[in-house]
């Protein structure tokens, strides 16, 4: 016997439920192991060799007469030298606040880097009390380019062609391990 | 009331049978959302490095991302190597602040002039004999055929509040114990 119309049509909209509970486990689980597994201190490093220099390595430099771009840290202001007087010396005055003044140093940096676009270190001279967050201020003001920077350009020896340069001195030496200051 | 005790117990058996469906799909939902921003967050990286409590470590904007290696631990309380407390600041006069703590080394903790930590040269020394007995015993060879060479990395975490005289003796002591290059922590700076 044929069914009538509208009990046709109940017959075929039986639901069909998806059965959520053991993709809700999965994803309970998953959550656990991401809370347990994930560090949200995103942890960042900058590296520095330890300064070695044999006598041969110094009587080689003095012949050489390389930039070695040094920033002594002193009371009241930061000093951008050469000791072979590759570069003017200049001081750079610490803000009425007496901090560092980095914006001027990276300026200073920059001008440097443009002349000497293949030196990648710079020696740095801390002073005793500086804490260590002002050093990785410095350390960060001295190594990194920012976006606003102008750009730089060296010069690749491989290809021969002019690439921007990815960081202004990307290796930070400390030069005064064995001094008193 | 007996009939109406009778419609009453019918009524009760059809609800009985009627079975209490919970909402999935809206917990569904806020799961995956959950799932989705952990997945985004999620840091895949090599390093373990530990945190010592009330370490307040600087922001930096550097992007390199430190590989797992030795780490020193310096609070204006304390350095600790590897998890292992080897010396105690003597604290001065002068309440220790956000900014500025006031410590000094005990001078039994020092020698050669005042540079070299005694306790920090020792653990370091004991934590490259480990390192290079783990070497010598490891499959790991280079193209001679010897063990492969001591890395010496030291990776350095200290309070933002930590004077770079106190950083300076660390490195000096490290470089005696034949670590080679420092690797200094600090927080990623959001860009």
């Amino acid at each position: 016997m044929l069914k009538r119309p509208s009990a046709r049509n109940k017959a075929h909209k039986e639901e069909v439920e998806l059965n959520l509970v053991p993709i809700l486990d999965t994803m309970v689980t998953l959550i656990g192991f991401l809370l347990f597994t994930t560090s949200f201190l995103a942890i960042v490093s900058i590296e520095s060799p330890l300064p070695q220099a044999s006598p041969e390595q110094v009587q080689e430099k003095i012949l050489e007469k390389p930039l070695q771009l040094t920033l002594t840290l002193r009371e009241k202001e930061v000093e951008i030298w050469s000791p072979f007087n590759k570069i003017p010396t200049k001081s750079i005055a610490n803000t009425p606040e007496g901090e560092i003044n980095l914006k001027a140093i990276h300026e200073a940096l920059i001008e440097v880097k443009k002349s000497f676009p293949s030196e990648t270190q710079v020696v740095l001279a801390p002073n005793n009390t500086t804490p260590y967050e002002v050093l990785i201020s410095l350390m960060d003001t001295i190594r990194n380019l920012d976006p606003t920077d102008p750009s730089i350009f060296i010069k690749n020896e491989k290809t021969g062609v002019d690439e921007p340069a990815k960081g202004l001195f990307p290796k930070v030496v400390f030069g005064n391990l064995l001094g008193d200051t | 009331m007996a009939t109406s005790r009778g419609i009453m117990a019918r009524k009760g058996r059809r609800n009985a049978n009627k079975t209490f469906e919970l909402q999935l799909t809206s917990m569904m939902d806020v799961l995956v959302i959950i799932v989705v921003f952990l997945l985004k967050s999620y840091n895949i990286s090599t390093h373990n490095f530990s945190n010592a409590s009330g370490l307040q470590l600087p922001l930096s904007g550097s992007q390199d991302n430190p590989t797992d290696s030795l780490q020193v631990i310096v609070t204006p309380e304390s350095i600790t190597v590897d998890q292992n407390r080897i010396l105690d600041f003597q604290q001065l006069a002068g309440q220790m602040s956000s900014k500025e703590a006031n410590y000094s080394f005990r001078s039994s903790d020092l020698d050669e002039g005042g540079r070299r930590i005694i306790p920090l040269y020792d653990a370091l020394i004991k934590a490259k004999e480990k390192t290079e007995l783990l070497l010598a015993k490891s499959q790991s060879r280079t193209a001679d055929g010897k063990p492969l060479p001591f890395e010496g990395i030291l990776a350095i975490q200290a309070d933002k509040r930590v004077k770079y005289d106190t950083i300076k003796k660390i490195m000096y002591t490290a470089g005696s114990a034949g670590y080679k290059v420092f690797r200094f922590l600090a927080l990623k700076k959001d860009t």
